[in-house]
């Protein structure tokens, strides 16, 4: 089972965005995350997590939900 | 067409001696050198080198952290100063008018070399297949003018200059020709540069150029002009400026910092890295012409002198054959033995630090003391060791002579 922390840690490093806050429902496209850098923080959780993201994943549209995201692909791959 | 007049309306800088254009150029009047021993963190091998960090730069408080994130240092570097700049000149970054002739000019050398060198430590040392799918975007020599065109909804030429040591001065030069006729009533110049990466500090300790020095001797690693110059120290850094139809500036009562009055290039074609007096004397040449600007009413220049010991001498012996008579009273100071070498952004730093120097009536020193000047570079009026404070100051040029033999030469004027 994964530290959750480890998740949030990531958001507030990579975003600077603390999703444990009311900052969750902060909306990637307001960070200027479009669909290219999405696939590199894609990339970036794949790498730091060990977990594979699959191509029909919807994408995260808050920061809350990329840190579900993490949470689940992490889980599973637990 | 009449050829427009060019103003410089906005000055933004990243630079060793500060994170904004203003505070690089209060250390640099107060003789501070921004140069210190460098060990890049991610050496294989114990190398330590004399060179400019931008340590006051802060990419995720300029930037935006996720923005920052995606986003090699020298287009960090580069777009925050851009953004520094435009904000410096009252333009507001979302457009309010159709910028569809509005353009970037940018100059680099390396462009993403800390991008690449990542992604090649991945695939031959770590022995991965895959890379950060940004690897090519974010390396490219053209991101940084890319980033700045989608910033500030600029719909004009977005063009890249990658001429080495002249990259950034070509670029502010190609820029000034555009407003100059009139093609674009804006562009932001300027260029960027991060090479302190560790395959790319070798290679440069390869050709045998850089300066030694140790923790204590670094800040004072490059003596432009001095019998004690040992070579060049690597710097990164960015520098941009607003240029634009002066009649538009005054429409909108934008300050005017000074005036772009002529450009000039040449090229040696004679050896890839020895540099020639006369192939810099054309250029210099080249760009009074462009200016009509007369040897007897130029005050300053801001030399490209890096502090190797053939290239010094051969600036000085080319500002002598151009500028004859008027040469030995003409102020002469080479900013590098603070801020290290930029490549790429040198042309760019120098010659927002002229502007500045107009601007305020004060031109910078060359660090050092004048008793070790060297013979070989005597022939012009060194400003060395002390600031000189001089409102008198109307005429100014810019130097950048790069490997490759392509040399050019800005030419400034006070805004009055």
């Amino acid at each position: 089972m994964m530290d959750t922390a480890a998740a949030y840690e990531f958001v507030k490093e990579r975003l600077g965005v603390d999703a444990r806050a009311t900052d969750g429902a902060t909306e990637l496209a307001s960070l200027g995350v479009d669909s290219l850098s999405l696939l590199e923080l894609m990339f970036e959780i794949e790498e730091k997590f060990g977990v594979k993201v699959d191509e029909d994943t919807p994408p995260p549209k808050t920061c809350g939900e990329l840190v579900a995201l993490i949470e689940r692909l992490a889980a599973g791959a637990a | 067409m009449t050829p427009r007049r060019v103003a410089v309306t906005g000055l933004g800088m990243a630079s060793p001696l500060g994170a904004t254009a203003a505070a690089s150029f209060d250390a640099l009047l107060a003789g501070r050198s921004g140069l210190r021993l460098y060990t890049p963190p991610e050496a294989q091998r114990p190398v330590a080198i004399p060179a400019g960090v931008c340590a006051d730069f802060d990419a995720a408080a300029a930037l935006g952290k996720a923005r920052a994130g995606t986003l090699d240092r020298f287009t960090q570097l580069g777009l925050a100063a851009g953004l520094e700049a435009w904000r410096d000149a009252g333009l507001p970054e979302a457009a309010q008018e159709a910028r569809d002739d509005w353009g970037v000019a940018w100059g680099t050398g390396a462009g993403g070399a800390h991008t690449y060198e990542r992604a090649l430590r991945e695939l031959y040392v770590a022995g991965k297949e895959r890379l950060a799918p940004l690897s090519v975007p974010q390396g490219m020599h053209n991101a940084c003018a890319a980033h700045l065109s989608i910033s500030l909804g600029l719909g004009g030429s977005s063009a890249t200059y990658s001429v080495a040591c002249a990259s950034g001065s070509m670029a502010i030069g190609e820029a000034f020709r555009r407003v100059r006729e009139g093609r674009a009533p804006v562009m932001i110049a300027g260029g960027s540069e991060s090479p302190l990466a560790y395959g790319f500090i070798r290679a440069w300790l390869a050709l045998q150029v850089l300066a030694p020095g140790d923790e204590g001797t670094a800040p004072s690693a490059c003596r432009p002009f001095q019998r004690v110059r040992a070579g060049l120290v690597l710097a990164e850094g960015a520098a941009a400026m607003v240029l634009e139809d002066r009649e538009r500036a005054e429409r909108r009562g934008a300050r005017i910092y000074a005036e772009v009055t002529g450009y000039g290039e040449s090229s040696d074609h004679g050896n890839l890295v020895r540099p020639s007096a006369e192939g810099q004397a054309r250029a210099l040449r080249a760009a009074l012409a462009d200016a009509k600007l007369a040897p007897e009413a130029l005050d300053y220049v801001n030399a490209h002198a890096t502090g190797t010991r053939e290239g010094d001498a051969v600036e000085v012996a080319a500002l002598a054959a151009v500028l004859g008579e008027r040469a030995r009273s003409v102020a002469v100071s080479s900013t590098k033995s603070a801020l290290g070498h930029p490549l790429g952004a040198a042309g760019a730093i120098e010659a927002a630090i002229t502007v500045l120097a107009l601007h305020h009536g004060a031109l910078p020193a060359t660090l050092g003391r004048p008793e070790d000047l060297d013979d070989d570079c005597a022939g012009v009026a060194h400003v060395i060791g002390e600031p000189r404070r001089d409102a008198g100051s109307r005429a100014a040029l810019s130097n950048s002579f790069a490997f490759g033999g392509t040399n050019t030469v800005l030419v400034f004027a006070r805004a009055d």
